[in-house]
């Protein structure tokens, strides 16, 4: 029943045109909701705890949700391919 | 002792960037100036969050900032609002090249870049992938996952020996070992061996890929062509650049 109940909230948070996010996982911990995996915003997060909040579970949501790390600037240790070493 | 090799092309790619409004103004700054790192940008998909317009503009307004060409293929986020036509309209007319089965070639300092791309499909991998049975939804699943990885070879096969350097560009990942990290469940929704093997046959130099948000950067195909997974948040920062030297001689 925890299981379904998880699995449709993931499916919910994927398929819900405010948030599509499809990397959200969530599990049910005795009393507790948790909600993990990575969005790309502050505003991102407090839309998928807006969806979930929505569905009356009678849980207490947990926010384990991180924020992707900003983009560092790129470039910076360029690899080097070069195909005439492939073996 | 002086290197004879020649001087590298040098590729930057990310890919999954999920721009919409909310995220203007993370990119523009980190790609303003890039010509002094890179010779092209490749973008591997998932260029908006919904595959609106709206947002398809974000991204063009963040990634127009780069003083060299950006190439660039649609994930399957950028599907999901059914403009992936208007979306690849939108962006050509800011300047960027959408491939789509479809090849193009860059003249660099360092030699003639070739770039074919494809978003790619599902499939899986050898072994554990769909297969072309049974009912039509399952046949048309599998054969499109099939027909993808087709005209990624075709897209190959059109740029001929014309290139200097060759790199293979999609959305979904060509092989599965640059998916570890992502649950092993969701691996056939991932990435697609056929690209992989397409790639092989077609003396590709470099494959680069996304959508695996949770995978690895690096991997190889079997034949040993480099894959890498650039995925924003695999690679954590706003482009990687790899330096791919031509196999001519200096």
């Amino acid at each position: 029943m925890n299981e379904q109940l998880a699995r449709d909230l993931e499916r919910d948070i994927a398929t819900d045109p405010r948030t599509n996010e499809l990397g959200i996982r969530v599990q049910v911990r005795g009393d507790h909701l948790v909600i993990s995996g990575e969005v790309a915003s502050e505003e991102r997060r407090a839309t998928v705890i807006e969806v979930v909040r929505e569905h009356d579970t009678g849980l207490e949501i947990v926010d384990h949700i991180m924020l992707s790390a900003e983009p560092g600037p790129g470039g910076t240790g360029h690899e080097q391919i070069d195909p005439s070493q492939r073996r | 002792m002086t290197d004879s090799r020649p001087d590298p092309i040098r590729v930057a790619a990310v890919g999954d960037v999920h721009l919409a409004d909310d995220l203007r103004g993370r990119y523009a700054p980190l790609l303003a100036g890039i010509s002094a790192e890179a010779d092209a940008l490749l973008v591997a998909g998932d260029l908006t969050q919904h595959g609106t317009l709206e947002e398809a503009e974000a991204f063009a307004d963040e990634f127009g900032v780069a003083d060299v060409p950006v190439l660039v293929v649609l994930g399957n986020h950028d599907y999901h609002s059914g403009a992936e036509s208007d979306i690849t309209r939108l962006l050509e007319d800011r300047g960027m090249t959408v491939l789509e089965g479809t090849s193009t070639t860059i003249d660099t300092d360092a030699g003639r870049l070739g770039v074919a791309g494809v978003k790619g499909f599902c499939l899986g991998f050898l072994g554990r992938s769909a297969a072309d049975f049974g009912e039509p939804q399952m046949k048309a699943f599998t054969s499109h996952g099939i027909e993808t990885a087709d005209v990624l070879r075709k897209a190959l096969d059109d740029l001929g020996d014309e290139p200097d350097v060759t790199v293979a560009l999609s959305h979904f990942a060509p092989v599965d070992e640059t998916l570890v990290g992502e649950p092993k469940e969701i691996w056939p929704f991932l990435g697609n061996y056929r690209l992989g093997e397409a790639i092989d046959e077609t003396g590709v130099d470099l494959a680069l890929h996304g959508h695996a948000h949770a995978g690895r950067e690096k991997g190889l195909t079997p034949a040993g062509v480099p894959v890498r997974n650039v995925a924003q948040p695999v690679i954590q920062a706003a482009f990687r650049v790899y330096d791919v030297v031509p196999r001519r001689p200096a």
